[in-house]
């Protein structure tokens, strides 16, 4: 008895530093954006938020929001399978290769959008080599749009999808994939039936990352994007910071706090669909 | 004709060559166990049968057909791991179906037949339920039924039987040799524990260092060893050199010794179990007599062991409880004539 309760103080003083910091520099201020847009003048009201989703404006964004970051989760997929189950089965140097994949994080993101619009720029080399090479006459325009926006957001969030989905991969025995074999399956039935599934909760878990990330991003779409190209993320700094008007600014905000959270719960439960038994 | 055919296997990694020139023969409706210590090789002779990789060199002849480069979902042979390898995002059901789903069986006669895999195995009702909601003894039924529903040409069990515990190996081995002289099929088994490989197998190969040593019955091999290698691992402790002289055989000391066996040859290693030496008092008078002097005993609970030393080396005996020899004390030994094997000696 003795020993348990000790055990329960001791928890409790692991936990708190750290409950004491999250609830005093995050959950307060968020709670206080809460209340700040159901009750601007002390009287409840859905005002801001009736003004906010009647706003074409705002139903653009919005709407390119989800749509970039959605496309750039699915991006990521594609491109971070594949990687991953190289890195997983088949790479001998696993070490150096993860490095490699994650390689991109020890930069900051204001680099990498730098960077990008040197290789997208009129002048850049994916502009020069696609004049030379004759399919186009004149160099196109491949910054400040959705384009650019979604090259960023793949570059500045393959490394979670990747990382994620080995950590699941390298737990999945090699066994598996033989004895699919030995019953007759081929090697592509055998990655569809066996390692796709049981690496569903890897690509959850990645496509949340990458969703949030893409979702709350900044300065990518700011560098990398254009006015027109407002994503809601660049949309809570103006009216924040432009027009100082801080309501309509954490409106925005909580839209795309409970954006984030369905998508994920969407992406949960499409998990369980495909492996009842993922996490 | 034999149904399964290794002609000249070489197989391994680079420099590092685990089997080399190997030559297996399996006929048709034999249980046959590979038996050696880790590394032997025995588990990658496994591994190339059932098509898990290729070997570097030579062949591979099933049923008369060359199958070496043939790709494993091909091969229908039943394959069981040591870790059981079940899928573990899908029921008892689902598991056993695979095959029959690849071989695109019918709705009906998969769900018989898996039905009639399970009941098999004695895991009625079981279904429903998820791999990892199972004991290590369902788990391994599980994978025998998965394996033995696509009626396979082969069956092929990599040690299936290591991660159980004692009691339940020894049920399982029975329950599994039972089952493949119903089915009939021909299996191959791979195995370090020398019980268990010789209470199931009609043959046993031993194999060391990427060769068989010795492939016979498992009586042959337990009553006459081959080689010096395979009588220490079929029991025999105390082995010692005999030369013909003058038509007798003689040990290095000059004591003349009965041996029932008529091999013909020079010299030899000969080996005798503990067990078939018997310990008298010193200057007893007994055939084929080693004088000794006891440096251990043993308690072994029905037996006692001694450790003899004896102008030939150290003889391991184990004698009945009753007669107790105290360390120091001076002792005959006498071997059992047809208990001595003769072993062809390396020099």
């Amino acid at each position: 008895m003795l020993r348990d309760r000790m055990g329960k103080r001791v928890w409790l003083l692991l936990i708190l530093p750290g409950a004491l910091f999250v609830a005093v520099f995050m959950l307060i201020p968020l709670f206080s954006i809460v209340i700040s847009t159901f009750f601007p003048e002390n009287t409840f009201t859905l005002n801001n938020y009736g003004k906010l989703l009647e706003s074409v404006y705002f139903q653009q964004v919005f709407g390119r929001s989800v749509r970039l970051s959605l496309l750039s989760t699915l991006l990521c997929a594609l491109l971070g399978f594949p990687c991953a189950y190289y890195i997983s089965r088949y790479s001998r140097h696993k070490g150096v290769m993860m490095a490699l994949a994650v390689f991109p994080l020890f930069t900051s993101p204001v680099i990498r959008s730098f960077s990008w619009m040197v290789i997208l720029g009129r002048k850049g080399i994916v502009n020069q080599f696609l004049v030379n090479v004759g399919l186009f006459s004149r160099p196109q325009s491949l910054l400040y749009n959705e384009f650019s926006m979604t090259v960023g957001f793949v570059q500045l969030f393959l490394p979670q999808m990747i990382l994620s989905l080995l950590g699941v991969m390298d737990s999945i025995p090699e066994d598996l994939t033989e004895a699919a074999g030995s019953l007759g399956a081929p090697k592509l039935t055998a990655f569809l039936r066996i390692v796709f599934p049981l690496s569903v909760s890897g690509l959850v878990t990645g496509a949340v990352l990458v969703f949030t990330g893409c979702m709350t991003a900044y300065t990518t779409p700011q560098l990398l994007g254009a006015t027109d190209t407002q994503v809601l993320s660049t949309m809570v700094y103006q009216y924040a910071m432009s027009l100082r008007d801080w309501v309509q600014a954490s409106a925005v905000a909580m839209v795309m706090i409970v954006v984030t959270m369905l998508v994920s719960g969407v992406f949960n439960h499409l998990s369980k669909k495909i492996n009842p038994l993922a996490t | 004709m034999p149904l399964l055919e290794l002609k000249n296997i070489t197989a391994g990694y680079g420099k590092n060559i685990i089997l080399r020139d190997f030559n297996l023969q399996v006929e048709r409706g034999q249980f046959v166990s590979l038996l050696g210590s880790s590394g032997c090789g025995k588990t990658t002779t496994l591994r190339l049968i059932a098509g898990f990789s290729e070997p570097n060199a030579g062949s591979i002849i099933f049923d008369g057909r060359d199958i070496t480069h043939v790709p494993l979902h091909k091969r229908n042979f039943g394959f069981v791991f040591q870790s059981y390898a079940l899928f573990p995002h899908m029921t008892v059901f689902d598991n056993v179906a695979f095959g029959l789903k690849m071989r695109k069986v019918s709705k009906e006669e998969t769900k018989r037949r898996v039905m009639e895999m399970l009941a098999l195995v004695d895991l009625n009702g079981f279904e429903k339920r998820y791999p990892r909601e199972m004991s290590g003894g369902q788990r391994q039924r599980v994978a025998l039924a998965r394996a033995m529903v696509i009626r396979p040409d082969l069956m092929l069990f990599d040690e299936p039987l290591s991660n159980l515990d004692a009691k339940l190996r020894v049920k399982m081995r029975v329950e599994i040799r039972r089952i493949q002289q119903e089915l009939g099929f021909t299996a191959i088994y791979v195995t370090h524990d020398q019980e268990e490989c010789f209470a199931i197998s009609d043959q046993v190969a031993i194999m060391n260092q990427g060769v068989i040593e010795q492939m016979d019955s498992p009586a042959h091999i337990f009553n006459g060893p081959k080689t010096e290698f395979i009588a220490h691992f079929v029991g025999f402790e105390n082995f010692f050199d005999l030369t013909r002289q003058n038509g007798s055989l003689t040990t290095a000391s000059g004591a003349v010794m009965a041996v029932a066996s008529d091999r013909p040859g020079e010299r030899f290693k000969a080996c005798i179990r503990p067990e078939d030496v018997q310990i008298h008092p010193a200057e007893a008078d007994v055939p084929n007599a080693l004088p000794g002097e006891v440096l251990v005993t043993t308690f072994l609970g029905r037996n006692i062991q001694y450790n003899v030393r004896t102008p030939v080396g150290e003889f391991a005996v184990k004698a009945e409880q009753g007669n107790v020899y105290s360390i120091g004390s001076g002792v005959t030994l006498s071997l059992i004539a047809n208990k001595i094997i003769l072993i062809d000696s390396k020099e």
